[in-house]
């Protein structure tokens, strides 16, 4: 329908429009006071301090920061290196055996390793299969003082003939104190430890630094 | 668009309270009316009317003088502050359904001589119809018979488009002789 024939049915339609003129005559006025009212509001409204919301913020606030918890890799491990390195020293001096006995010791040992890592570690499996990632040489446990990495050292070249083809996962249950050969060591052999084990601690730490960038970054895009 | 107009926005626009008493004496008596129209009580259409004029005074910046003008933008806030505290409110109201469409067989100078042809009992018919038109048709015949806006201007209101509001007027046209029939029946 054209709009000329529609606005033309606003001049035929007299009856329509008499009705509707009749109807808007008798509907109820604006109450006079309505305005004043209305302003009133304004006034009421603009004074109220405006309300934001923050909860929202907050919890995702707890939400990132139970999450940095949660991913963050755990510390415990150099504690319990610090524990583990103070035992053995107790027992060294009842711990006086053979070298002949050295052979028989090193895979009891790593069986000890397998069986604690199976049952005790589960959370630090990620960090260790990170580690095996990054550098699969770089097989020393992070460690915090120089004497830990001697230790991880020591053990890494005493078992290097029988685990070479087996990459083993050490603990702090590794360290060898109360190993005889660990008086025996020349200067030079204890001068490369400490070198290695340096190194060892570097990569540990470049690779902590990593591991925190990405779960940084993890955050930031969730 | 007049000076008198730009002042008013600009005014409005700075929140200027004397800007907001100007445009409720001006436009004030429009929308109630458009409010009231549409809405069964008036305690509800002075509850509507104020919500209307704050939300126009809060949401100035978003007028746009070449879409409409001031007071078309206005009657399109009311117009859908309305239709939106009906659906909330889901009144039971009964109104006339032409489901049969029997209205769309009515001849055009069937329509025309019920409402054309000046009677005053006829004109009583038709406002006794009118109570059974849903609120958004009959407040698209006030607006197009009793305030004389363009189809365009309608069609800005209701937020439809010009061809949509003329054939809506049509059927409506229909609608309230089908009604009228029914009554003198």
């Amino acid at each position: 329908m054209t709009e000329e024939k529609i606005n033309a049915f606003r001049q035929t339609d007299a009856n329509l429009r008499d009705a509707l003129r009749m109807d808007e005559a008798e509907r109820p006025q604006m109450p006079a006071d309505l305005n004043e009212r209305l302003m009133q509001r304004m006034v009421v409204e603009d004074k109220k301090p405006r309300r934001i919301v923050i909860w929202p913020w907050i919890a995702a606030a707890c939400v990132a920061g139970v999450m940095i918890i949660w991913l963050t890799p755990p510390k415990t491990e150099i504690t319990d290196v610090v524990v583990a390195e103070n035992k053995p020293k107790v027992e060294a001096p009842a711990a006086k055996e053979a070298e002949t006995q050295k052979a028989e010791i090193a895979p009891i040992e790593v069986q000890d390793v397998k069986a604690v890592k199976a049952v005790k570690r589960p959370p630090v499996r990620n960090e260790q299969k990170l580690v095996a990632q990054e550098s699969p040489v770089a097989e020393p446990v992070p460690t915090a003082t120089p004497a830990v990495s001697e230790a991880h050292a020591d053990i890494a070249m005493a078992e290097k003939p029988q685990k070479e083809a087996k990459p083993v996962t050490l603990t702090e249950r590794d360290i060898p104190i109360t190993r005889p050969e660990n008086y025996k060591y020349t200067p030079e052999e204890i001068a490369l430890m400490k070198k290695q084990a340096n190194e060892a601690y570097l990569r540990w730490a470049e690779l902590e630094l990593e591991i925190s960038k990405n779960n940084l970054q993890q955050t930031a895009q969730q | 668009m007049a000076e008198i107009d730009i002042d008013l926005i600009r005014g409005l626009r700075e929140q200027s309270p004397q800007a907001q008493r100007k445009a409720l004496e001006r436009y004030g008596n429009e929308v109630f009316a458009l409010v009231a129209r549409m809405l069964p009580a008036t305690e509800d259409a002075e509850e509507v009317y104020q919500d209307v004029f704050v939300k126009v005074f809060r949401n100035i910046a978003m007028y746009d003088a070449e879409k409409s003008s001031l007071r078309t933008w206005i009657s399109r806030i009311a117009y859908n502050e309305s239709v939106t505290w009906l659906r909330h409110k889901r009144l039971a109201v009964i109104y006339f359904e032409d489901r049969e469409g029997g209205a769309e067989k009515l001849t055009d100078a069937e329509v025309e001589e019920t409402l054309g042809h000046p009677n005053s009992d006829m004109v009583q018919l038709i406002r006794a119809a009118l109570k059974h038109l849903p609120p958004d048709e009959r407040a698209i015949v006030t607006m197009f018979y009793y305030e004389e806006m363009s189809l365009k201007e309608i069609a800005y209101v209701t937020e439809s488009i010009p061809t949509t509001v003329a054939s809506k007027l049509s059927r409506t046209r229909k609608k309230i002789c089908k009604i009228i029939k029914m009554l003198q029946s």
